[in-house]
């Protein structure tokens, strides 16, 4: 076999990839800076903070070379609120705490004062680029947060903070506090995720879209063969149905003059 | 010089600043996910690997180059800058590691095309031949009055190497070779063991009497999860017949992440928009 790891990035490649996030640190030691394959790496001057990824943050804090400033959401007081935002909205089903806003996203409270601008990088091929996750800022920690914003779980929640958790939990706030609401977050969201099964039944049709705004990529990645696997499935069974339903649909969509080669489909599909 | 170098050239000034690689690095991360989660092969990115390629060598000298700067005899037998010799370690370390993070990407992505290839070789034949294969059917049909149809003959041939840079090959030109040679031991194995017995009209490989075609094709309606990045893309129901026009479905709003079929997004990717979604 050339490859044997199956469709779809496995929860160890999602670490993978959780590490290439960018966190602050601040720095024991003089590093000049370096040019990597994933980018240039800023000079390390001990007072002052730097920015980098998740792995080289990891590397520098096991050989005790830096201290790594924990992201604004994972602090106790910010877990606690998202742990409060989604156990009141419980009952409503899949209601995930909203995620960071994508940079061209426009937020809900200033959606006519600032909409912030999008700024698509181009790629040397011309086309336009629009950063997402893991390369965007959400793990940053900053002196102050925006004003009445509430904080929000990243993308990558779950492996940032158990790998923060593991290698630098001296670095944390509280950290037992913050281990504690790590797991009751992810009970309560992995319960939501159970209970959202029912609507993977409208998937199995054409066009439709099942909406899992706001799942972390781990949690994606625990459910992905269970999902696809139902989908399929279903698709397999409703095909006949779908098909029915796409001449209804084709019908609909075309004017009155359709009409007519519209029944010659159907009385092709009678000699079937 | 093909269309990239001069698209680069014109978009940046220097295709080599560290915020290229960053760029190149992040598209390459966003490729690997998207081909590691879609169950049919994706055009070959032949400007993004080269480019990737190229800085994987260039960085592999310059890590060698630090190595045997740290092992050199004066400075290790003085002793003198041995506060130096730490922080030289330390970046050899950080170097290695990034090397490997990056090797680790590429393998994974040509391994994983790899196995989609082999497990769809005839569909791909078929679909980067020159031409809808109408050309060697007619030469067996010429055959077959003469001699037994081999299994072989169903493999069709190579398109030609010089073809043309601008159009986006789903290959890359070494992808081509092993998929050939591949379909070729596969079909001279299948002649040997079995095929050379059944009768001759069933030993075409790509055979499609009775209105089911031997070959099999990746399914396009398996689920992908995506993130949509532009608002106000629509997913596409494309059409069954050539008669009927694409239906276009749920529009999805910046940000959001859901499950759809492949065939609903993949359009996205076609016309080199594919950065509205990421595929993962």
């Amino acid at each position: 076999m050339a490859f044997p790891l199956p469709r779809g990035i496995t929860p160890p490649e999602i670490s993978f990839l959780a590490e290439m996030e960018m966190v602050s640190i601040l720095p024991r030691q003089r590093l000049e800076g370096l040019e990597l394959l994933g980018g240039p790496i800023e000079p390390l001057l001990p007072p002052r903070r730097a920015t980098l990824p998740l792995w080289l943050a990891l590397l520098l804090k096991r050989q005790r070379r830096a201290n790594i400033l924990p992201p604004s959401w994972l602090h106790p007081e910010s877990l606690s609120l998202i742990l409060d935002i989604e156990t009141q909205h419980g009952d409503s089903k899949g209601a995930f705490s909203p995620p960071p806003p994508l940079p061209n996203q426009p937020s809900a409270q200033e959606h006519y004062q600032k909409r912030p601008v999008a700024i698509p990088h181009y790629t040397p091929d011309g086309n336009r680029y629009f950063p997402s996750s893991p390369f965007l800022p959400q793990n940053v920690a900053v002196d102050q947060g925006p004003v009445g914003e509430a904080p929000r779980l990243p993308f990558h929640w779950l492996e940032v903070g158990t790998m923060l958790l593991e290698a630098a939990s001296d670095d944390l706030v509280d950290p037992d506090q913050t281990r504690r609401l790590l797991k009751e977050l992810r009970e309560v969201r992995s319960s939501k995720m159970r209970s959202g099964v029912d609507v993977l039944d409208s998937a199995a049709v054409g066009g439709n879209v099942v909406s899992l705004t706001g799942v972390g990529a781990m949690e994606i990645g625990e459910g992905r063969g269970f999902i696809s696997g139902v989908v399929d499935g279903l698709r397999r069974i409703g095909a006949s149905k779908e098909q029915a339903r796409r001449e209804q649909m084709a019908g609909e969509m075309g004017s009155g003059g359709y009409g007519a080669t519209q029944d010659d489909d159907d009385d092709d599909d009678m000699e079937f | 010089m093909d269309i990239d170098d001069i698209l680069a050239s014109v978009d940046q000034p220097d295709a080599s600043t560290p915020q290229s690689t960053a760029l190149d690095h992040q598209l390459l991360t966003r490729f690997w996910i998207a081909e590691r989660g879609v169950s049919e092969l994706l055009p070959w990115p032949a400007g993004l690997m080269d480019r990737t390629m190229e800085r994987v060598r260039r960085q592999i000298e310059s890590i060698e180059d630090l190595a045997a700067s740290s092992s050199d005899p004066y400075s290790t037998a003085t002793n003198s800058n041995s506060n130096n010799n730490p922080t030289l370690n330390l970046k050899l370390s950080i170097l290695q590691t990034d090397l490997s993070r990056t090797q680790y990407l590429v393998r994974s992505l040509l391994r994983h095309r790899l196995s989609k290839l082999s497990k769809h070789s005839m569909h791909y034949l078929l679909l980067v031949s020159p031409g809808p294969s109408s050309s060697p059917q007619n030469n067996n049909d010429n055959d077959d009055d003469e001699n037994d149809p081999h299994p072989q003959d169903s493999i069709p041939p190579l398109p030609p190497t010089s073809s043309n840079p601008d159009t986006a090959a789903p290959l890359s030109p070494q992808e081509l070779a092993f998929l050939h040679a591949h379909q070729s031991l596969l079909a001279k194995h299948y002649a040997s063991s079995f095929l050379s017995s059944f009768p001759p009209q069933l030993r075409r490989l790509d055979d499609n009497a009775g209105g089911t075609s031997m070959v099999q094709a990746p399914e396009t309606k398996e689920v992908v999860f995506v993130r949509c990045l532009v608002d106000g893309v629509r997913v596409v129901v494309p059409a069954a017949d050539a008669g009927e026009d694409d239906i276009y479905a749920t529009a999805m709003r910046v940000g959001d992440v859901a499950v759809v079929r492949w065939e609903g997004v993949r359009d996205a990717w076609g016309g080199g928009r594919w950065r509205f979604y990421n595929t993962f």
